[in-house]
């Protein structure tokens, strides 16, 4: 297999967005490409992530962005894994251009919700479900998180003000990304005291709905070594899966696919959690990191919750966990969500993450799953100095 | 079981559970259990199975009390979403659970019922 690179990345604000679906893909595109210093002649193929597309009017996105781009006659592939499809997408991109098929991708994620309202994204989001047990019983996506979480809970003993130090510590993390969605700080009584959605869970445990994409060029090292620009190398790619039920699961309190594809990406890249130096999780609800990060081999099964409150996943900690602001803070396009992430790492290991750069990293993980983690994906990438 | 054979999986499903029942798949290779509208065993892949219809009775392992709930389900003053396992056999299932607004009113380990199976609500539980 090739070197992997990660040679430029782009993303437009998160939030609520005007433009329409293809225009806020476009912006992010344009920005990778001009971060990797290169022109749209150069890319070989174009992976696109996206799950609801319909809601603005606009499937098979693939072609449409290659073609404002001007290059039509490039073949482009659109993939959706629910909240996962940026890292699942991420991976084939990786892969194709690992096997050799290409020298150099785009790799574009985008979402466009918020026109639908809070009650139709609901309902859209509970499609990402296994419908027949869960969204077609009343279960939202709040429903199911929280329905982990007080498994959790109930298990380890965790409470309430557990789960709102996640939420503190990302909109801490946000306030430091010109691009977030939710940039306001917060605090723990502030989440405890915030509408229930689905209890346990508050409103200030979950992430917002937010439009937004991400975009980033992958190339093999020689091209990469070509351009005489800053760039960062994929070092582990690990793919798996989980029952796509809450309910086929064995242990609540632990997310299979996350598992696997961390054990793979970590054998893989030949490390181990202690050598990784910072982490983009999926925190789309606070008691997801939580188990995210147990999962992921830094804290073992029932102790994050106390590490967390200690400050071992602040910027500043042990595993600084989401710089970004994370889904929380920073906001969650579902189909741009796992793109954004690979962004951040190539921000912070290029030296262009500003304020929330984490010092003297030099390996970091993106870890993104699609509904209740019934898919999920795990990537290492190393600074190349 | 014959009453089955003309149905997809998941007719067969919903027509146990308005029995009151969840209706089951033993793997004749291995013996493991599963929800009927699975295919092929998990654990050895067999693809031959008994039929078994087990009570539709269990403990609560989790569940949540919506406030936000999803298009279609807004027409229920407050339900819980529940998981629970059958008292027969360690099989999970999930339903709806209507007129629970609280917490405190279930307990894990509450004890649940499958009463039917309805067309805007999916699997219908009542509280014991």
């Amino acid at each position: 297999m090739n070197k992997v690179c990660v040679l430029g990345a782009g993303s437009t604000n998160y939030g609520k967005l005007k433009e329409d679906i293809i225009e806020i893909a476009l912006t992010a595109s344009v920005e990778a490409i001009k971060s990797a210093g290169i022109s749209p002649k150069d890319i070989g193929a174009g992976y696109i992530s996206n799950v609801f597309g319909i809601a603005d009017k606009q499937v098979h996105m693939a072609p449409v962005i290659m073609s404002n781009l001007g290059i039509s006659h490039v073949p482009g592939l659109t993939i959706e894994s629910a909240c996962g499809s940026g890292s699942v997408m991420f991976r084939e991109a990786y892969a194709n251009v690992a096997a050799g098929f290409y020298d150099c991708v785009l790799a574009v994620g985008v979402e466009k919700v918020t026109h639908t309202g809070t009650a139709q994204s609901t309902t859209l989001f509970s499609y990402c479900s296994d419908f027949f047990y869960e969204g077609g019983n009343g279960a939202s996506f709040p429903g199911l998180f929280a329905s982990i979480a007080r498994y959790y809970m109930t298990k380890y003993k965790a409470d309430e003000e557990d789960l709102a130090y996640v939420a503190v510590k990302n909109h801490d993390n946000g306030l430091l990304n010109p691009k977030a969605h939710m940039r306001k700080r917060i605090t723990i009584q502030d989440v405890i005291n915030s509408p229930v959605v689905a209890s346990p869970l508050k409103l200030l445990d979950c992430c917002p709905f937010s439009d937004g994409a991400s975009a980033v060029i992958l190339c093999n090292e020689e091209f990469a070594k070509k351009s005489n620009r800053p760039y960062i190398e994929v070092i582990g790619s690990g793919r798996g899966g989980s029952p796509a039920s809450v309910q086929g699961r064995e242990d609540i309190s632990t997310i299979p696919s996350t598992v696997i594809a961390a054990k793979q990406a970590y054998k893989m890249a030949g490390i181990t959690p202690e050598d990784v130096d910072f982490a983009e999780v999926h925190d789309c609800f606070t008691i997801a990191e939580i188990i995210d990060v147990e999962d992921l081999g830094f804290f073992p099964k029932g102790k994050a919750a106390k590490e967390i409150r200690e400050g071992a996943t602040s910027r500043k900690g042990r595993i600084p966990i989401n710089p970004s602001g994370g889904l929380k803070s920073k906001g969650h396009p579902i189909g741009a969500t796992g793109i954004g992430q690979v962004a951040e790492v190539y921000d912070q290991l290029t030296g262009k993450a500003g304020e929330r750069t984490i010092n003297d990293a030099k390996i970091a993980l993106t870890h993104n799953f699609g509904a209740t983690g019934a898919s999920a994906a795990v990537h290492l990438f190393k600074k190349v100095e | 079981m014959s009453e089955f054979l003309h149905l997809g999986l998941r007719e067969k499903f919903i027509s146990a559970a308005r029995k009151s029942n969840i209706l089951a798949r033993e793997c004749k290779n291995c013996k493991s259990i599963m929800l009927e509208t699975t295919i092929y065993c998990p654990k050895c892949q067999g693809d031959k199975f008994n039929l078994v219809e087990y009570m539709g009775i269990g403990k609560v392992n989790t569940f949540t009390i919506h406030t936000v709930p999803p298009e279609g389900f807004d027409d229920v003053e407050s339900y819980a979403w529940v998981v629970f396992t059958l008292d027969e056999v360690p099989l999970r299932v999930s339903g709806f659970l209507p007129g629970i607004k609280f917490p405190s009113e279930l307990p894990i380990g509450s004890k649940v019922q499958v009463i039917g199976f309805d067309e805007r609500h999916g699997l219908l539980l009542h509280k014991l």
